[in-house]
């Protein structure tokens, strides 16, 4: 690999005048040959199932974005973040001194929170496909981008549920950023609409969930239960449900949740349950760039594509191609690659991406899938259904 | 209301008696040798990965996974010993350090072999729910509860009756002493760390049978060890079996009647006013005091 001997001149003020003459043919011969992206993923830690399915998802975009443009060939340095906010941000600042035009984040909205600020400080473009939090946006950073937000999800679940017209819902949020965020989001959509909501924050370290789902059982009387949580609560969760058996009609939950791997690894729970989803399973992708990333991951991973490492596709494959495109108009090293990140608009296999003024964008939208004997069935919105949703339903 | 409290005090004794399986190996070997061993969450978590792996690829029931569990932790628990063993200066401190780092590597080793997705037992019987009146608990909790009284009165009993076991109390004790009356310390430690990891080894089976497991929930498990380890005092079994029911009891009964956001919360305040005003453990200063 070809670097830029200038590179590191990030670290030090007194080498910017330098690095300003001297960038614009080093650059030149950057752009005829290897473009360096940094990303910092979580391979180790509490988020490493995350930062490893985003990590093949990104693997498969790049093969595809280097095939479709021949004349320049971008990498990827990947530098495992081990979950943490103070490494995520010595993953920045490594990845920029070594020479990565754009930065793709992590997993995590307090990770990547910090890591992004540290990007937008050494001027380097930043996108994430892991941070749902309003607040990331509501910084105004020039060079923050971001394809998927709270709002999206939050629309996917509250259209689903306001077209069940249940009387109730009880709303089992994880205390985490994320989940607390869309747990409150919900709870207002909800109420406006007539439903009467109980929100339940958990501990992330709680394990046994029988005493909350026995609140909910004999205080909530709800029609629907939703988990605002991850993989290892909406387990926990439904093991309780189980035991307890509250009177609800549907148990709903957001993101890795209506997977196929999920439902392999916890057939009993899973049936009927509905999570966010873009993709019923099988996988039946329409568009050729979805069939064709569906066609590479199987070959290089042996597994269907799923939820988390279409996202990694998707960021790395909008970002690689706004690399491309600064790259033949030489402005990658002038500050560029945010103006042409600003020019994307393009169909993904997550619908339109755009970016607005502040990076969102605004366009993200999820379906609803529920799980049906081993397939992912979409039953919301009805524009995208797939089938109709077993209602009541329930794994039990 | 009584129903809702009825089922808190039931969850919290039988998520009590899992901590109390997984500080019991910690206990001991805070007991035996005055180190705090921070591998301890990982060597749990390792039995617990051993549980899925007979599970996943034999499709028997998860505790047909014993004698792999004792095997590998045990085998493990020694290595981790002879390491510890050659500490000269500051046992206590760098033993500490050690220990730790023992942790990291084998959470990482986990990951790498096992990969980081959440695993738990798929065993439909595990999973059942049992009723006892208008409490409801799973096949799974009940077993590991079982397991864990079982186990804590054979260690009890080791302890009091054995001459191994009376022996690691006078090591335990005071160590130069307890070589003048013809104990080979060496020996005592070696015992208590393998007496530590088959605890270890039981325990992790149990929590794989009733909770999910991931690379990282290893240090977490250490960290609740030690609270119940500190709640009941240095030497006492019982204390450890009361202290781990005590705090699960706490957290149960602050989802019920408080928030399920303060759960963890009122654990820790419970640990703090047991260290504020019993500093030698709820079991440690009646001992004392006796």
């Amino acid at each position: 690999m070809i670097r830029n001997p200038f590179a590191p001149a990030g670290r030090a003020l007194a080498l910017a005048a330098s690095l300003s003459l001297a960038a614009a043919p080093a650059a030149f011969a950057q752009d005829a040959t290897e473009i360096t992206i940094g990303a910092h993923m979580p391979q180790t830690g509490t988020l490493a199932r995350s930062g490893q399915a985003f990590t093949e998802g990104m693997q498969v975009a790049l093969k595809m974005c280097n095939a479709a443009s021949p004349k320049f060939k971008v990498k990827i340095n990947v530098i495992d973040d081990e979950s943490t906010p103070a490494k995520a941000v010595s993953a920045v600042e490594k990845l920029a001194s070594d020479g990565a035009v754009a930065i793709i984040g992590g997993y995590g909205s307090n990770i990547v929170g910090p890591a992004s600020d540290a990007s937008d400080k050494l001027g380097k473009v930043y996108i994430t496909a892991g941070a749902v939090s309003d607040e990331l946006t509501a910084r105004g950073l020039k060079t923050f981008f971001r394809i998927n937000n709270n709002a999206g999800y939050e629309r996917g679940i509250a259209t689903l549920i306001s077209d069940l017209k249940p009387k109730s819902v009880s709303i089992l949020a994880s205390t985490k950023e994320a989940p607390t965020l869309l747990a409150e989001g919900l709870e207002k959509d909800l109420k406006a609409k007539g439903i009467e909501v109980t929100i339940h924050k958990f501990d992330p370290a709680i394990t046994d969930f029988k005493p909350i789902i026995n609140k909910v059982k004999l205080q909530d009387k709800p029609d629907i239960i939703m988990m605002s949580a991850y993989e290892n609560d909406y387990v926990g969760i439904l093991r309780a449900a189980k035991v307890l058996k509250p009177q609800v009609k549907l148990m709903v939950g957001a993101w890795s949740l209506a997977t196929p791997k999920m439902y392999t690894e916890f057939p009993d729970l899973m049936n009927n349950v509905v999570g966010t989803s873009f993709l019923p399973f099988p996988v039946e992708v329409k568009d050729a760039e979805g069939q064709k990333f569906a066609e590479l991951y199987k070959q290089a991973y042996n597994k269907e594509i799923e939820y988390l490492s279409t996202l990694g596709f998707v960021e790395t494959i909008v970002l690689c191609e706004a690399v491309v495109r600064a790259a033949e108009a030489g402005t990658l090293s002038k500050g560029g690659l945010a103006a042409e990140m600003r020019k994307t608009d393009r169909q993904t296999m997550l619908g339109r991406i755009q970016f607005n003024d502040v990076g969102d964008n605004p366009n993200f939208s999820l379906s609803m899938g529920q799980h049906r004997d081993g397939k992912i069935v979409l039953v919301s919105p009805k524009a995208n259904a797939t089938g109709d949703i077993v209602y009541p339903g329930l794994p039990w | 209301m009584t129903d809702l409290i009825l089922q808190a005090l039931f969850s919290g004794v039988l998520i009590g008696s899992v901590y109390a399986l997984v500080a019991l190996g910690l206990a001991l070997a805070f007991g035996a040798m005055r180190i705090i061993n921070l591998a301890h969450g990982e060597l749990v978590l390792l039995a617990a990965y051993m549980a899925y792996l007979v599970e996943s690829r034999t499709g028997l029931d998860p505790y047909a996974a014993i004698p792999l569990a004792l095997v590998v932790v045990v085998g493990l628990s020694y290595v981790l010993f002879q390491l510890v063993d050659r500490i000269r200066e500051h046992r206590e401190l760098n033993s500490l350090i050690l220990t730790f780092a023992v942790g990291i590597i084998l959470t990482n080793a986990i990951l790498l072999v096992f990969a980081s997705d959440v695993r738990s037992t798929s065993s439909p019987f595990l999973q059942d729910a049992l009723s006892i009146g208008p409490v409801y608990g799973m096949n799974g909790e009940i077993i590991a509860f079982c397991v864990s009284l079982v186990l804590m009165g054979m260690l009890w009993w080791w302890l009091k009756k054995s001459w191994y076991g009376r022996a690691v109390r006078a090591v335990s004790s005071n160590r130069n002493a307890a070589t003048l009356m013809g104990i080979n310390p060496r020996r005592i430690e070696t015992v208590s760390f393998l007496v530590a990891g088959a605890l270890a080894s039981f325990a992790g089976i149990a929590l794989y049978t009733m909770s999910v497991i991931q690379p990282s929930v290893g240090h977490a498990l250490t960290v609740k060890a030690f609270i119940v380890t500190v709640l009941a005092g240095v030497g006492s079994i019982p204390g450890v079996f009361l202290g781990a029911i005590l705090l699960g009891v706490t957290e149960a009964l602050t989802v019920t009647l408080a928030s399920s956001a303060l759960q963890e919360l009122a654990g820790m305040v419970l640990f703090l006013l047991v260290l504020f005003f019993l500093p030698n453990g709820l079991f440690g200063a009646r001992a004392r005091r006796g």
